[in-house]
C-alpha cells in the first residue's frame, strides 16, 4: 500500500474525532509549554547572574521532575481512553481486511500527528510565556534587573520534546498492545459486556478510613513545628492512601447503604442515579479520588506559597524588631558587655555616619540563650534528659536568660510597659516569661523552675518579655530575668558542663533601628563597614554576628519568590491536568449512559427527569472531589500552620485569608469547567 | 368495545436536504377490541415500525387520528406524554431493553417508580407479574446474568406490572432462540386469556399464529386481515402463510 495512504486515513481519524484530540494536543501542549519554561530557567545564565538564585535552580528542577510524573500519568490515562473509545474504528479495518499491523500503522500515524501538533504548539506556548515567566520571577524576587529578551537555546527546545515524544512512543506502545490482544469481534463490538455490580471491599474501607484518620490525626495533633516537619509527609502518605481507598471502597459502601434503604431507593429521582453510580463509581473512583488529590495539592501549594510571599514583610517586622543585630560573643564566659558596648557603639555610629545613615534607636543587651527541654517544672539539658529516658520534640524550648538590671534597662525602651513595679528578685527567685509558645503551653506558668538541679520561685510572669526573637519561632521559646550575674553565670557553667563544645556563650547584643527602612545596598555596605572596624579594633579575632533584616529579607525573597513561583507553575499544571481527567470522564460517561436514558425515556420518564437525574449523578461525581480537596485542606490546615511557622510564617490570619481566595478561585473555575463538560455531556446523551 | 381505533393515519417523511417526501404510511385504518391478541405483519420497509412509533406516542402521524380508550393521541399535551405512555402502555422491544445497572427486579420496578408508586405497594405486584412469568426465583439477578428468553419474560413483566390499557410488543421474539420464542408466545398467550390487549409487531409467521387477528401491512396501508375464527395454532400458521405466498406472488 502507498505510505500516504496511512497518513490520509490518520488526518481523516483526527479530523472527525477533533473532540477526542483537540483536549489531548492542548493539554500536551500545555504540560510541554511548562517542561520548557522551567528547564529554560534552569538554564537561563542570565537569569541566575540577575538573582543569584541558588533556590532557583533547586526548585526549578524539582519542578520539572513533578511535570515530567504528572505528564506520564496523564497521557497514559488520557490514551487508555482514547483507544477505548476508538477500538470500534480500528476493529472495522480489521474487519474489513487490514491486517492488524496495518491497523497499527495507522495508529501510529496518527500518534506521529498528535505529537509533533503537540510539540510544535508547546514550545511555540512556552517560547511565548518564557518571557513574561522571567519578569514574573524577576518581580517576585524583587530583583531591580530584569533581562530583557527572548531566551532560545536549542537544549532546552529539545529536551521537553524529547521527553514528551518518549511519552507519546509509550502511549503508542501500549496502544497497539492492546490491538494486537484484541479478537477483530471484541474490536467491533466494542461494547461493554455485563458488569457484575460491585462489592463493598470492606478491607480497603476500613484501611482507608484507618488511614485517612490518621493523617487527620497527625495533623490535628503534632504540636512542635519540628515535629510537624518530620511528619507531615508521612500525613500526605496517610492521606493520599486513605482517599484512594475511601472513594474506592467507601462511595459504593454508601450507595450499597442507600440501596438498602428502600423508601430511599425506590423513587424516581433516586433509583437510576443511585444505581448508575455504584456502577460508575466501579470504573471511576480512582479518577475521581486523583482528581481530590490534584485539587488538594493545588490548594495547599498556592495558598501556603501566596501567604508565605504575602506576609513577607509582615515576618520580617516581627522577627526584626530592630533592623539590624550585632553580637559579640565572649570565649570564655568573661562579660565583654561594659567595655565592649563602648566600643561597638562607637563602631556602628562610625559605620552609620559613613554610609548616611541615622542612627534613632540602640538597644543594649547581655544575655544567654541556651535550648533546653522544659519538662513540667524542670528545664533540662539534653545530655541530662537522655540520661534520664527519652525526650519529645515538643518539650523543645530555647531560654534567654538577662539579668534584672538589663531587664530594667530594656523595659523603658520597650513601648509596651504593663510591668512597671520593679522586680526585686532574690538570688533564688527569677521572673519567667513565655515570649512564644504553642497554644497548649500558652499561659503555662510554673510555679518553681529547677535549672540544673537549683531550684527558682517564678516571682512574676512578665507578659511582654523585651526580647523577641531573632529567628523562626519553631520550637517554645521562654524568657527568664535572674537576680544578678553571678546566677547567670552559674546556670552558664552548668550548660557549659552538661553541653560540652556545643554549650551557648554569652552574647552581648547591639539592636540598631535607623530612621529610614535601610535599603540593601546601603545595609550591605554598613555591614562590611562595621566588620572591617571589629577586625580593626580586635586584632587577636573576635566572635561576632550581623544579623540583619536587609540580608535576610533578600535571602528570604529569594526563597519565598522561587517557591511561590513554582506554586503558581505547578498549580496551574495541576489544573490541566484536572481539566482534562474531567473532560474526558465526562466524554466516556456520556457515550455510556446515551443508550440508558433512551430506554428510561422510552419506557416513559420525562425529559425533565431525564435531566434531573444526569444532574445529580454529574453533580455528585463532580463535587465529591471537590469538597474532599477542600476537607483535606481544612483538615492540613493546622499542620501547615506549623511547618510556615519553620518558614517564619506567624500571621495566621494571612494564611486563613489566602486559602479561603485560593478556594474560592479554584472553586469559581471548577464550576466553570464543570458547566462547559457538563454541556457537552448533555449533547452527548441527547 | 373498542380500545384502539386507529383512523386513516398517514406518515410523511421529508428528507433533510433537497425534500425529497417519502411516504411511510398512506392511510392505516384499523381498531383494537378489549381483550384482543393482534398481530402486525409486514416486511421491512412496509411501516410497521412507524406505525408502533405512532402508537407509542413516540412519533406523530402527519395525518389521521389515534385513540386510545376515546382518548386521541393528539389532545395529549407535550409535557403529560410520558406519564400517559407510563400509564396506559406497556413495552416489549426485541432487545429487551433492560437497564444492565439494575437486577431484574429493579428493572421490573422501575416503571412503577417513575409513577411514584409507593414502595410498600410494589412488592405486593411484583410478586404476582413474576409468579406468572415464572421469574420469580430471578428477581435479584443482573439482566446478564440470564438467557434471552429470561430477560424478555423479565422485559415482559415489566410492561405487565403497571397494568396498561394496551401492551405493544415489537419483535419480541426476534432475538430469541426458538424454544425460548415458544415460551414467550406461549406466555402472552396467557396474560391474553386472562384479559390483557396485545398489539405485537412481528415478521415471524410462528409468532403471528398466537394471535386472534393478524393485520398484514404492505407498502403503507393495510392490506389484508386474517381473523383466528375456530382454528387452532397450527392452522393459523397455515392460513398466514398461505397468505404470505398469496401476498408475494401477488408482486
Amino acid at each position: 500500500m502507498k505510505r500516504g495512504f496511512y497518513l490520509k486515513i490518520a488526518f481523516e481519524n483526527i479530523r472527525k474525532n477533533t473532540q477526542l484530540y483537540i483536549p489531548r494536543i492542548l493539554a500536551e501542549a500545555g504540560l510541554l509549554g511548562c517542561l520548557y519554561i522551567m528547564i529554560t530557567i534552569l538554564h537561563d545564565d542570565r537569569l541566575a547572574d540577575a538573582l543569584g538564585g541558588s533556590y532557583l535552580k533547586m526548585f526549578m528542577s524539582f519542578g520539572s521532575f513533578v511535570i515530567g510524573l504528572l505528564s506520564f500519568i496523564l497521557i497514559l490515562y488520557v490514551n487508555s481512553f482514547l483507544m477505548k473509545r476508538r477500538k470500534s474504528d480500528y476493529g472495522l479495518y480489521n474487519v474489513l481486511g487490514m491486517e492488524k499491523r496495518h491497523v497499527i500503522r495507522v495508529l501510529f500515524a496518527e500518534s506521529v500527528i498528535t505529537s509533533l501538533v503537540s510539540a510544535v504548539t508547546g514550545i511555540l506556548f512556552g517560547i511565548l510565556f518564557y518571557k513574561a515567566s522571567s519578569v514574573l520571577i524577576c518581580r517576585l524576587m524583587h530583583s531591580g534587573i530584569v533581562p530583557g529578551f527572548y531566551y532560545l537555546d536549542m537544549r532546552t527546545v529539545i529536551f521537553p520534546v524529547v521527553v514528551f515524544m518518549f511519552l507519546d512512543m509509550l502511549a503508542f506502545f501500549f496502544g497497539s498492545l492492546s490491538i494486537l490482544f484484541m479478537k477483530p469481534v471484541d474490536l467491533m463490538a466494542g461494547k461493554r459486556v455485563g458488569e457484575r455490580e460491585p462489592r463493598v471491599r470492606w478491607i480497603l474501607l476500613v484501611m482507608g478510613i484507618v488511614s485517612l484518620g490518621s493523617g487527620y490525626y497527625i495533623s490535628l495533633t503534632t504540636k512542635a513545628p519540628l515535629q510537624a516537619l518530620l511528619l507531615f509527609f508521612m500525613a500526605v502518605l496517610l492521606v493520599i492512601v486513605g482517599t484512594y481507598c475511601l472513594f474506592v471502597a467507601g462511595t459504593t459502601f454508601v450507595l450499597k447503604c442507600l440501596k438498602k434503604n428502600r423508601k430511599y431507593y425506590y423513587q424516581k429521582n433516586h433509583m437510576p442515579a443511585v444505581a448508575g453510580l455504584l456502577f460508575r463509581m466501579k470504573q471511576n473512583a480512582v479518577g475521581l479520588a486523583s482528581i481530590a488529590i490534584l485539587a488538594t495539592g493545588v490548594l495547599v501549594m498556592i495558598s501556603t506559597t501566596v501567604s508565605l510571599y504575602s506576609g513577607v514583610q509582615d515576618t520580617m517586622n516581627s522577627n526584626y524588631p530592630k533592623q539590624v543585630y550585632l553580637s559579640a560573643f565572649s570565649e570564655d564566659g568573661e562579660l565583654v558587655n561594659h567595655v565592649s558596648f563602648d566600643i561597638l557603639s562607637d563602631i556602628v555610629y562610625k559605620a552609620a555616619e559613613n554610609n548616611g545613615l541615622e542612627i534613632t534607636e540602640m538597644e543594649k543587651t547581655n544575655m544567654l540563650t541556651v535550648s533546653y527541654l522544659l519538662r513540667d517544672d524542670v528545664l533540662l539539658t539534653k545530655p541530662e534528659a537522655e540520661e534520664i529516658g527519652s525526650w519529645d520534640m515538643s518539650e523543645l524550648t530555647s531560654a534567654i536568660f538577662i539579668t534584672e538590671e538589663t531587664y530594667e534597662r530594656l523595659k523603658g525602651q520597650t513601648l509596651v510597659t504593663t510591668d512597671a513595679r520593679d522586680l526585686g528578685l532574690e538570688k533564688d527567685e527569677i521572673a519567667f516569661s513565655r515570649i512564644m509558645s504553642t497554644a497548649e503551653h500558652f499561659g503555662d506558668v510554673p510555679e518553681t523552675l529547677t535549672i540544673a538541679g537549683k531550684t527558682y520561685k517564678v516571682k512574676e510572669n512578665i507578659l511582654y518579655f523585651p526580647i523577641s526573637a531573632t529567628y523562626g519561632n519553631i520550637v517554645d521559646l521562654i524568657g527568664i530575668v535572674v537576680a544578678d550575674e553571678e546566677v547567670m553565670d552559674e546556670i552558664y557553667r552548668a550548660q557549659r558542663e552538661s553541653y560540652g563544645e556545643y554549650a551557648s556563650e554569652y552574647a552581648g547584643r547591639l539592636g540598631l533601628n535607623f530612621s529610614e527602612e535601610v535599603s540593601s545596598e546601603a545595609g550591605e555596605s554598613f555591614s562590611s563597614d562595621v566588620k572591617a572596624m571589629l577586625n580593626e579594633q580586635f586584632p587577636d579575632g573576635i566572635n561576632f554576628m550581623i544579623d540583619s533584616k536587609w540580608e535576610s529579607l533578600h535571602n528570604v525573597l529569594d526563597m519565598y519568590g522561587t517557591f511561590l513561583f513554582l506554586g503558581i507553575l505547578l498549580g496551574s499544571v495541576c489544573l490541566f491536568s484536572t481539566i482534562l481527567i474531567i473532560y474526558y470522564k465526562q466524554i466516556s460517561e456520556g457515550y455510556e449512559d446515551r443508550s440508558r436514558f433512551q430506554i428510561m425515556e422510552k419506557l416513559g420518564m420525562e425529559e425533565r427527569e431525564v435531566k434531573r437525574t444526569i444532574g445529580s449523578q454529574l453533580i455528585l461525581q463532580f463535587f465529591l472531589p471537590l469538597v474532599t480537596a477542600a476537607i483535606h485542606t481544612i483538615m492540613a490546615f493546622p499542620i501547615l500552620l506549623k511547618l510556615l511557622k519553620i518558614l517564619m510564617l506567624t500571621n495566621t490570619s494571612l494564611f486563613v485569608t489566602c486559602t479561603i481566595i485560593t478556594l474560592l478561585v479554584f472553586g469559581v473555575v471548577y464550576v466553570a469547567v464543570y458547566l462547559l463538560t457538563a454541556r457537552t455531556y448533555y449533547r452527548i446523551v441527547h | 368495545m373498542e380500545l384502539l381505533k386507529v383512523n386513516d393515519i398517514k406518515k410523511t417523511y421529508v428528507s433533510r436536504l433537497g425534500g425529497t417526501r417519502v411516504q411511510a404510511l398512506k392511510g392505516v385504518t384499523f381498531s383494537v377490541e378489549k381483550g384482543e391478541y393482534v398481530a402486525i405483519m409486514g416486511e421491512s420497509g412496509s411501516g410497521k415500525t412507524t406505525l408502533l412509533n405512532i402508537l407509542a406516542a413516540l412519533d406523530k402521524p402527519t395525518g389521521g387520528s389515534v385513540e386510545l380508550d376515546g382518548k386521541r393521541l393528539d389532545a395529549v399535551r407535550e409535557r403529560e406524554l410520558a406519564a400517559f405512555r407510563r400509564n396506559n402502555l406497556g413495552f416489549v422491544f426485541q432487545e429487551f431493553n433492560l437497564l444492565d445497572t439494575f437486577s431484574l427486579k429493579d428493572n421490573i420496578l422501575l416503571p412503577l417508580v417513575l409513577s411514584g408508586v409507593h414502595p410498600s405497594e410494589m412488592e405486593g405486584r411484583l410478586k404476582s407479574v413474576a409468579v406468572s412469568l415464572g421469574i420469580e426465583d430471578l428477581l435479584e439477578k443482573y439482566p446478564y446474568e440470564v438467557s434471552g428468553g429470561q430477560k424478555q419474560r423479565a422485559a415482559a413483566a415489566r410492561a405487565l406490572i403497571t397494568e396498561p390499557r394496551l401492551i405493544l410488543a415489537d419483535e419480541p421474539t426476534g432475538a430469541l432462540d426458538s424454544q425460548s420464542a415458544s415460551d414467550l408466545l406461549r406466555v402472552f398467550s396467557q396474560i391474553n386469556k386472562n384479559g390483557q390487549t396485545i398489539l405485537m409487531v412481528t415478521h415471524s409467521t410462528d409468532a403471528a399464529s398466537h394471535a386472534n387477528r393478524v393485520l398484514f401491512i404492505r407498502d403503507g396501508v393495510v392490506f389484508h386481515q386474517l381473523y383466528r375464527g375456530e382454528s387452532d395454532n397450527d392452522e393459523m400458521y397455515k392460513k398466514i402463510s398461505d397468505t404470505l405466498t398469496m401476498l408475494r406472488r401477488e408482486r
